[in-house]
């Protein structure tokens, strides 16, 4: 283990989004705060008529999840990205860097980026409504697995894009459509059929209910089926990329 | 024209056996053998698609071979591929730069890579040694492209490699950087550094040189000292021009020998079993023929390099 090349690595990967931090952390952070200012403050009270209880603080965990599952996406996925089509991914291929520390560099840059726009967004929810932490613990697991996962992935991108169309690619056709129909306005139980059975296949669904059994202290689902499914995600997105990095898919020639 | 097998190379810091890569359709390297010397430096000669950044690919780890066996430092890089790298730089054929950091900060990152703490004082020896001091906090795409070069060959020494690669460093860069790279490579074997370079430049390889390799593709033609090798396939070449045009040569100079159309002049090629230049010249004096200049020229690595690519062309 190289554990000051990955060290090295690491440091890069935040100080990279850090040079731009009107692009890697603001940006985000006003699109989600717009959600609060559009869909809570203003159809807040119509939605609370629907369904019973306070409206805003039902959509924060949900937009946490958004700027966190995104930034961490983004940050991992175009990094290595533009790595490839600079040509700087060959100092990493050819510095004594393994598949494990290439891994753990581009995830943990991903996942700070991730985690503070995740909590900055949190951060502007506080202006809107009281803070709601019931369950510490659960909160931080869903928290940093998510982050995970979704930095795994991007990479995964990365490594499997090759024009810069096909980078967006995931992010468009499929975290969009998932994260909207992922139960962040709206509690999944409301859904009538088919819809509601055919959410029960969209595993973003269980992380957004995760980190809302976590903040609020119930949630549609029992936490530890989030669990288990973000671990199983987790698992499987690192032995892809552990894999496809250590036989230089689509990166050795 | 049969060559004869390279001798073996005591203490080899590279040692590549049969290797072979293929891409789809193209045999880039066709079963390719090869020792490097500690110490010593190493030229790569052949034309573009022969196989010289991928035979380096393969041994830095940017290209996966097909078959063959590649020892870095007596280490089987099958066996363990990155441990060897530790000890390895490269400078690449294209120009990279990270256009989120500066130049000081690209050289600090690539010493962490190479499990080295941050060392000021090496990076403003690197700087210093490859004229980068006035740029040290400039953005690196800021930069002009020979300064990218510039900084692309001080990335690839800041960690103290005992082993470089040069893939063309000076192609299109202005002759100072030329001359200073060239003094840096001395520099670099001074201190027992051993330098693998490939070069259109032949005028470089015959500068810096001690052993040199043909390759043509994907296989390695020949590889020899370059000193030997000049002096086996180097030609001596007479030329000599006469003050009044000369009808006939004697009897003693028709062997390899050619007299100008106009009669006004006179070029010997020296060969094996014919007489050696220095003979033909003093027999041009006792001759009394009218002579005016002399001049002699010693082939140089390009046609050595043109020789053997065509023997190999012709041969069967
Ligand atoms: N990624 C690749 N895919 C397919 N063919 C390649 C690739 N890289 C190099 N080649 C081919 O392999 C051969 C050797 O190329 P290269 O090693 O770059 O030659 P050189 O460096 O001597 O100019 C060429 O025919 C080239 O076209
Ligand atoms: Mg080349």
């Amino acid at each position: 283990m190289n554990g000051l090349g990955l060290r090295t690595l690491l440091s890069k990967e935040v100080r990279r989004f850090l040079r731009v931090p009107g692009q890697t952390v603001l940006s985000p952070l006003i699109s989600t705060s717009l959600y609060f200012v559009v869909f809570g403050v203003s159809l807040g009270g119509r939605m609370e008529q629907v369904t019973g209880q306070p409206y805003l603080p039902f959509i924060v965990p949900g937009l946490v999840f958004l700027g966190m599952a995104n930034n961490a996406f983004l940050n991992s996925s175009s990094s290595l990205f533009i790595m490839k089509i600079q040509g700087t991914v060959v100092d990493l291929l050819v510095a004594p860097l393994g598949a494990g520390e290439i891994l753990l560099g581009f995830v943990g840059g991903a996942m700070v980026r991730g985690l503070i726009v995740g909590l900055l967004t949190w951060g502007v929810a506080l202006l809107f409504t009281p803070l709601q932490l019931v369950h510490p613990g659960a909160t931080l697991a869903f928290l940093v697995g998510t982050a995970y996962v979704f930095s795994v992935l991007g990479l995964i991108a990365a490594v499997w894009a090759e024009k810069f169309e096909q980078i967006n690619f995931f992010p468009t056709f499929v975290m969009l459509p998932l994260t909207f129909l992922g139960g962040v306005f709206y509690s999944v139980k409301q859904l009538p059929e088919p819809w509601h059975t055919v959410s029960l296949f969209n595993p973003m669904v269980y992380m957004v209910e995760g980190l809302r059994y976590g903040m609020l202290g119930s949630s549609v689902f029992p936490p530890l089926l989030g669990g288990a499914l973000l671990a199983a995600l987790a698992l499987l997105a690192t032995l892809v990329t552990y894999a496809l990095l250590a036989r230089g898919y689509k990166l050795k020639q | 024209m049969r060559y004869t097998a390279p001798a073996p190379v005591a203490a080899p810091v590279l040692q590549v056996e049969k290797l072979v890569k293929r891409y789809r359709d193209v045999v880039a390297l066709d079963g390719v053998s090869l020792q490097i010397g500690a110490g010593e430096i190493f030229a790569l000669l052949g034309p573009n698609g022969a196989g010289k950044t991928t035979l380096i690919g393969a041994v830095c780890g940017l290209v996966k071979k097909t078959s063959g066996r590649i020892h870095l430092f007596g280490t089987d890089l099958d066996v363990d591929a990155l441990g060897p790298r530790f000890q390895v730089g490269l400078v690449p054929q294209e120009v990279n730069f990270d256009p989120f950091f500066t130049v000081t900060e690209s050289l600090r990152i690539q010493l962490g890579y190479y499990g080295r703490l941050p060392d000021e004082a090496r990076i403003a020896e690197v700087l210093e040694a490859l004229d980068l001091t006035a740029k040290a906090n400039a953005q690196t795409r800021a930069l002009s492209g020979g300064m990218k070069r510039r900084l692309l060959i001080a990335k690839a020494l800041v960690h103290r490699p005992k082993l470089v690669f040069l893939d063309e460093p000076t192609a299109g860069v202005d002759v100072e950087l030329r001359r200073d790279l060239w003094t840096y490579v001395r520099q670099l074997r001074a201190q027992g550094t051993t330098v693998v370079l490939t070069t259109h430049y032949l005028e470089e390889a015959e500068e810096l040189a001690d052993r040199v390799g043909i390759i043509n593709e994907g296989r390695l033609l020949l590889v020899e000292d370059k000193r030997a090798l000049l002096q086996r396939m180097g030609k001596k070449r007479l030329v000599v021009s006469f003050e009044r045009p000369v009808a006939r040569l004697p009897e003693a100079f028709t062997g390899g020998s050619v007299l100008s159309e106009d009669g006004k002049g006179l070029v010997y090629t020296e060969r094996p079993g014919h007489p050696r230049a220095a003979e033909v010249l003093h027999a041009l004096y006792a001759s009394g023929l009218p002579v005016q200049e002399v001049e002699t020229r010693a082939s140089k690595l390009e046609d050595v390099l043109i020789e053997v690519l065509h023997g190999r062309e012709v041969a069967p």
